[in-house]
């Protein structure tokens, strides 16, 4: 297809097709072009690529295994699951794959200290980990919802000698850490390097996220041709602003014969409104300097999302999922907080692997489309996160106490 | 000429600065946001700025954070604030309004054709029917706006841009070149209603735009008293206060508060008079 041998965005000017931008006040603008500066000048090195490498073999552990659920694709008797590990992962999740890659940008330019938003923790988690084995003040912004629910990796910030900001304007989850953040960033822009974790914000983060966390698709690649002798049929991954989705789908983009399927928090159903899933129910806006699908009301204020995943609970995504969701090349489906506990459970009791919630969501779609399948099919789900920050949350909202 | 053009040019022959005063619209609601500017006026500020409520206003510090909170609780839309505007209008026909914002306000909320996701005919005509003169949106860039400015400027509207203290010269260039209205100068790296470091260097970079354009430029962010304002003023055409006044108004104890709305007339009076 033309399009696909096309495919080469961001262009010039942060854009995919509409999407993206950079939508910020005037004060971060000059942060945002040396940012964009460093990056296009390091990426090519070999020096930087060797650092890179290097961290991600030794300190992130990659390669991440891809695993053959086989006990739950019997249990389904349908196309063949495997699990993308990225569970493995040092502190448990992607996130490490773009804050190893970022914290080396913030020390090419000279930037002492480092801030980042989180939701479910996991990406403070990672920030903190990198910020403390270079040396480097950490500040994590977390809403005062997402701090109760996501505890334990809070303490693990803290023992990481990150300080943990709580934030408690407006829905007192990840936008709103995410807004408090930008405003250390406008106070501090001289000295500070803003980790972002998601491939949203402004140009040219969602590039830079989505760089670093293709080495997930490069992997896959390599191992479906050695393990398959072909690429999977469908590949899926959870959204909420969408790096781990970005990170296995980018390299596959211009590979048509595979399927790639995004799953966003669907709440308490799509249509009860009670939910994060901009693409599947949103409309375009800006916000958090990106334009790209918004969960708003009609007067364009942005509106309170709800889902039992923190690290989905987000109005906004990525701005090259708006672009890949209007272009068709990717499909957007939704899974409900029910849908994900239950393939939370079946997963942990099946495989002896605890997901997270929040990559919870895309293992309920597998569970949907695997049984309509043939047998020699191939699904390959990104398994983003590890549960074990989800235990005292999954706990809760079935009633229990630990 | 422009309202905003003629407002500076009468000043500059009474040898006199511009007082800019920024209130959110609907703090605490749209009533008493009429009854405060009015006062405002009155008392002697020269351009009213008019804060377009956003559930995340991303450049603002704890003050006016809690303004644009308190007026959503009303559900103020920019529908509503076009009413507020046109009132002001119509009893102040010489004094500019100048609506502050975040792009997602405009672009989502009167655009009728919701494929458009920009500003079009229809938001200019409505802007302008409603006696607003000029917009400062906080986070457009001169890069994401270039249509914009020309759309707005078919309509007289104008784009009043900012320029921070991180701004280099080629981007300076580039903004002053793309400006009408009057320019806005931040005077901190930071959120509005923190504190100003540097005099000295804030006055050289305000020359220096001075220097290279005839627009007239404002300083924002970070003035609170009379002292800050003649400072500022004395090398700047003129000031915006905008978080004193809103810290005023969060304090107020009711709808019917003479008390505080004495207070910030006295206070408005007392600013114009040090800038003279």
């Amino acid at each position: 297809m033309k399009d696909k041998e096309k495919y080469n965005f961001p262009d010039a000017d942060g854009r995919y097709g509409d999407f993206g931008g950079k939508y910020v006040s005037e004060t971060l603008m000059s942060a945002l072009e040396q940012l964009e500066t460093t990056y296009e000048d390091l990426k090519d090195k070999e020096e930087f690529k060797n650092e890179i490498t290097y961290d991600l073999n030794n300190f992130v552990g990659r390669p991440s295994p891809l695993y053959f659920a086989k006990r739950w694709t019997d249990k389904l008797s349908g196309a063949k699951i495997y699990l993308k590990r990225e569970d493995l992962n040092h502190t448990g999740a992607h996130k490490i794959n773009n804050t190893v890659g970022q914290v080396l940008l913030a020390k090419h330019m000279g930037k002492k200290r480092i801030i980042a938003e989180t939701g479910a923790g996991q990406h403070g988690v990672a920030t903190a980990a990198v910020a403390a084995r270079h040396g480097l003040e950490c500040i994590i912004f977390m809403g005062e919802e997402d701090i109760e629910r996501q505890s334990p990796n809070v303490y693990r910030m803290k023992l990481l000698g990150a300080e943990v900001c709580s934030v408690n304007s407006g829905t007192k989850t990840l936008k709103d850490a995410m807004n408090e953040a930008m405003r250390d960033w406008v106070s501090n822009v001289d000295d500070t390097h803003y980790i972002i974790g998601s491939v949203a914000g402004p140009h040219p983060y969602p590039k830079i996220v989505r760089d670093f966390n293709s080495i997930v698709g490069i992997e896959l690649k390599e191992q479906s041709r050695e393990l398959f002798g072909r690429f999977p049929d469908k590949i899926i991954a959870c959204v909420g602003g969408g790096s781990n989705a970005m990170g296995i789908f980018y390299p596959f983009l211009k590979d048509n014969s595979v399927d790639l399927i995004g799953v966003e928090a669907g709440g308490s159903g799509i249509d009860t409104g009670k939910h994060a899933a901009p693409l599947n129910d949103g409309s375009i806006g800006v916000l958090h300097g990106m334009k790209t699908y918004l969960m708003q009301d009609n007067s364009g204020q942005i509106l309170s999302t709800q889902s039992v995943s923190a690290g989905l609970d987000y109005p906004g995504v990525g701005p090259e999922h708006s672009y890949l969701k209007d272009s068709g090349r990717v499909e957007y489906d939704s899974a409900t907080d029910e849908e994900a506990l239950d393939s939370f459970h079946d997963l942990t009791k099946t495989e002896g692997i605890m997901p997270a919630l929040e990559t919870a969501h895309a293992l309920a779609h597998a569970k949907k489309i695997a049984p309509d399948m043939k047998k020699d099919e191939i699904i390959v789900v990104n398994l983003s996160g590890r549960g074990d920050k989800d235990m005292a949350n999954v706990a809760k909202v079935e009633g229990l106490t630990l | 000429m422009s309202i905003i053009k003629s407002t500076f040019k009468n000043l500059e022959s009474v040898n006199s600065k511009a007082l800019v005063t920024y209130t959110v619209a609907g703090d605490p609601n749209l009533d008493t946001s009429e009854k405060i500017i009015s006062e405002i006026v009155t008392s002697g500020a020269d351009i009213i700025e008019i804060g377009v409520p956003f559930s995340d206003p991303m450049s603002e510090g704890p003050i006016i954070q809690m303004a644009h909170e308190r007026s959503l609780v009303n559900n103020t839309s920019l529908v509503d604030i076009l009413s507020l505007s046109k009132k002001l209008k119509k009893k102040f026909k010489t004094t500019p309004i100048v609506l502050m914002g975040y792009f997602n306000t405009f672009i989502n909320s009167l655009n009728s054709t919701k494929s458009i996701h920009d500003i079009n005919d229809d938001i200019c005509y409505e802007l302008k029917n409603n006696g607003v003169d000029g917009l400062i949106i906080v986070d457009l860039p001169y890069e994401e706006s270039e249509a914009i400015f020309n759309k707005l400027s078919n309509y007289e509207i104008d784009l009043i841009r900012l320029i921070s203290p991180t701004t280099n010269d080629s981007r300076m260039n580039e903004i002053i070149s793309n400006s009408s209205g009057f320019l806005y100068y931040v005077s901190l790296k930071g959120i509005t209603g923190a504190d100003i470091d540097s005099y000295d260097e804030l006055k050289k970079r305000v020359q220096q735009i001075k220097n290279s354009s005839n627009i007239p430029v404002v300083i924002g962010f970070g003035i609170k008293d009379q002292e800050t304002a003649s400072n500022m003023s004395s090398f700047a055409d003129g000031v915006v206060i905008g978080s004193a006044i809103v810290d005023m108004i969060g304090r107020m104890k009711k709808e019917e508060d003479n008390a505080t709305l004495n207070k910030i007339s006295k206070f408005v009076g007392d600013i114009k008079s040090s800038i003279q």
